[in-house]
């Protein structure tokens, strides 16, 4: 089963927000939860990346690489590579996968590899 | 609304202190009794973020007020995470402009190095969005390397810009006897030489280790008060003038630019405002550095220089003590330490004994008008504060 | 004829290649040498590790407790193969490294003792070790533990090591981390620094003899306070603070 990270669209006005706001940022007349999930698409380019070396502790590996993209429909998500030499402006794919462990729980999130 | 004075301040060492957090906030709040020649205040602020997570210590200020014998004062512990300080200060100000209050206690205080460095790196990264950014092991260097990456590429920024920020506040750092830091360092020993890649190792990159500013444990004081108290207190009078603060998104991918600091810019904005100062009229400033490129950024968007040319203007020196606009003569945040809660209010103290010209080897000379910037998250709650001396 | 009781106490030393000494830069833009201590320096060295013996923070005490013996059992030949490099900047001592070789293909790390805060010396003089063991004498691989936080995040985490967790390790038993040939390869660049030969002058000072650290790591100022700090109302978790008062307190 395909996974997918949702943005919440504003259902007064149509606003699109990653992540989830209680309030519209554009029209600011929605009722409580007033949102329809809309799910985000997986391609996009990469904006800027890091390589982060002291890492939480939740973390085995050595080194995270980090980054923030835009992808196609506008919205920005930052995430985890899994990209040899990320460049910006580099166009990625993002598939959902587990990104954090902490004690028993699994998180997931978007990783994202070189298209 | 009435007008704000300083009349005390205090400070311990920023580094690593065997002392209980209380005690931390405690001796700088006695420094200030005795600096100011009071022995009551009608209230107390004290700035922490990890009394109760780090220290096991929630509501610290209402220890520290019985700590210090100033009960039935009341007090209150203000979060606002790095910025805490600073909004710490805000609260004291609102408090005697608006007539409540006649004197008030400013504290800041934290001990983060009673947690393994593990433990302290995790508590920090708590600022972050817990859905958007935390679960992807998003730290604040991190937010930090990604926003240095974007400058170097988009304004010419380099390694070595970064290094003269740290190579120049270590410096300063060296005739602060406060200073966590007291190592003189060099650009060849940081950059150049073939060692540099395990004196300086990358943290996020393109952020290394002399980017970074240490962990550090701390407390400092300011009492504000008012005309008529400063009357009976032979110290200069610096004045309060201006306060601003601002916020922008707490994810660091929803900013519109990714490149620029708003909330800086406005808070910045708003403080000289309040002030009746532009940002040429500075005399000396102490910015938030927390990573070596905040320093230049912040210099931007405050209005020191135009977007883009901070690390210019770094080259020429005009950032030195004795430049243009000497900018963290007490070492900042990164030579001097960052004990979380207390730096707005280290910040703060630094200023006032500039424009008292009690700042010995690294005084700015004729210091008038002195502005602080206290960078919140990452850079999404900014406290902007200018004082004057009359 | 006297027996030679002295020789059939000492083990016999396996002859094992000298340390070539090695310069590095500091973040200072001081210059620091590694280079293997001689048997009779070693008096010279553990007037410096005693005073950590009794510093209750950082795991200090006990690492200069187990290095002052093994230092000892060096000179007084009571330990078999072992080996002690030291650091120094200005010819101020700056860290004491130490191990020993088990087998041809085995090295046992024990101890990285850091006298000058702030700079990286420890990583550089763990570096420096790692190297002596790998490419020096040649051996697969070093067996390693860590007494405290610091010392776990900076080589086990860092260097990415191997658990050994069946071996235990010399230094009380507790399970072993590997660093392997294979390890040592890809750090290589990045966190082995340093340069050959030392200059002529730098050697020069460093040989001449080891001076006292400048500001080495001490105990708190206030041991009340840090009674405090410890959430000790007693006044009785600092072992220092009974040592010095006789068993009173002030």
């Amino acid at each position: 089963m395909e996974l997918n990270i949702y943005a919440y669209k504003c259902k007064r006005c149509g606003e699109l927000h990653y992540p989830y706001k209680t309030i519209c940022k554009k029209c600011g007349e929605n009722d409580h939860n007033e949102f329809d999930i809309v799910p985000l698409p997986k391609k996009g380019k990469l904006l800027t990346f890091t390589t982060l070396y002291t890492l939480p502790s939740d973390y085995e590996v050595v080194t995270l690489a980090l980054g923030i993209v835009e992808l196609e429909n506008g919205i920005r998500i930052t995430g985890q590579l899994d990209i040899k030499n990320p460049k910006i402006g580099m166009k990625v794919n993002g598939k959902v996968e587990v990104v954090r462990k902490d004690l028993y729980k699994k998180h997931l999130g978007m990783i994202f590899y070189k298209e | 609304m009435r007008e704000v004075y300083v009349a005390g301040i205090g400070i311990t060492s920023f580094s690593r202190l065997e002392y209980p957090l209380v005690e931390i906030a405690a001796y700088p709040g006695l420094m200030a009794l005795r600096d100011a020649g009071l022995k009551k205040v009608d209230h107390l602020y004290v700035a922490n973020m990890g009394g109760g997570r780090i220290n096991g210590q929630t509501g610290l200020a209402s220890a520290v007020v019985d700590h210090m014998s100033l009960t039935p004062a009341g007090a209150e512990t203000i979060e606002n995470g790095p910025a805490s300080g600073a909004s710490a200060i805000k609260q004291g100000y609102m408090a005697i402009a608006s007539g409540m209050h006649d004197v008030v206690m400013v504290i800041g205080a934290e001990r983060m190095r009673e947690a393994n460095p593990l433990e302290a790196t995790d508590f920090v990264a708590t600022l972050t969005h817990p859905q958007a950014e935390y679960i992807y092991g998003v730290t604040l260097p991190a937010l930090a390397g990604m926003f240095t990456r974007l400058y170097m590429e988009k304004y010419g920024v380099t390694a070595r810009h970064l290094a003269m920020v740290a190579v120049k506040n270590h410096k300063n750092a060296m005739d602060n006897f406060y200073a966590h830091l007291h190592e003189d360092i060099t650009i060849e020993g940081i950059l150049d030489s073939p060692e540099a890649s395990t004196n300086n190792p990358y943290v996020a990159d393109p952020l290394r280790f002399y980017d970074v500013c240490p962990v550090s444990d701390g407390g400092a004081c300011l009492i504000l008060a008012t005309a008529e108290v400063m009357k009976k207190i032979n110290k200069p009078m610096i004045r309060l003038a201006g306060i601003g603060q601002a916020t922008d998104t707490h994810c660091v991918h929803e900013r519109k630019d990714p490149t620029e600091l708003l909330a800086v810019r406005e808070a910045a904005r708003q403080s000289f405002k309040m002030a009746g100062v532009k940002p040429s009229d500075v005399s000396v400033a102490e910015l938030h550095d927390a990573f070596t490129i905040l320093e230049i950024a912040e210099s931007e968007e405050v209005g020191f220089f135009k977007k883009g040319e901070g690390h210019l203007a770094l080259e020429r020196g005009e950032t030195q003590i004795g430049g243009k606009i000497p900018i963290n003569p007490s070492g900042g945040l990164k030579a001097k330490g960052h004990p979380v809660g207390a730096t707005g209010v280290g910040q703060a103290h630094e200023i006032v004994l500039q424009l008292r010209g009690e700042a010995g080897k690294r005084q700015v000379k004729n210091a008038k008008v002195g502005f602080t910037c206290n960078f919140g998250g990452f850079g999404n709650n900014v406290v902007c504060l200018t004082f004057i001396k009359e | 004829m006297s027996v030679d009781l002295e020789k059939i106490l000492r083990p016999v030393d396996t002859p094992l290649p000298k340390f070539p000494a090695k310069y590095m830069t500091l973040a200072n833009g001081q210059e620091m040498v590694v280079r293997q201590a001689e048997r009779d320096e070693i008096p010279d060295i553990l007037p410096h590790v005693e005073p950590l013996i009794h510093v209750e923070r950082d795991f200090y005490n006990i690492v200069a407790a187990r290095l002052y013996s093994e230092l000892l059992a060096y000179y007084t030949y009571r330990v078999q193969d072992e080996y002690v490099l030291v650091a120094q900047i200005d010819g101020e001592l700056a860290a004491i490294v130490n191990g020993r070789s088990v087998s041809p293909d085995v090295g046992m790390s024990y101890h990285t003792f850091s006298l000058r805060r702030g700079l990286r010396v420890g990583a550089h003089a763990f570096a420096t070790k790692m190297e002596y063991h790998i490419d020096i004498l040649k051996q697969k691989e070093v067996l390693i533990v860590a007494e405290s936080g610091i010392g776990f995040r900076r080589w086990m985490i860092e260097y990415n090591l191997e658990k050994r967790f069946h071996i235990p390790h010399e230094l009380g038993g507790c399970p072993s981390w590997s660093l392997t040939k294979e390890l040592f390869d890809k750090a290589r660049n990045t966190l082995v620094v340093g340069r050959r030969p030392v200059p002529e002058h730098l050697l020069a000072k460093a040989k001449a003899g080891i001076l006292p650290p400048s500001d080495p790591p001490k105990g708190p100022e206030d041991l009340l306070a840090a009674t405090r700090s410890m959430l000790d109302s007693t006044a009785t978790s600092l072992i220092e603070m009974r040592r010095k008062q006789g068993g009173k307190i002030q």
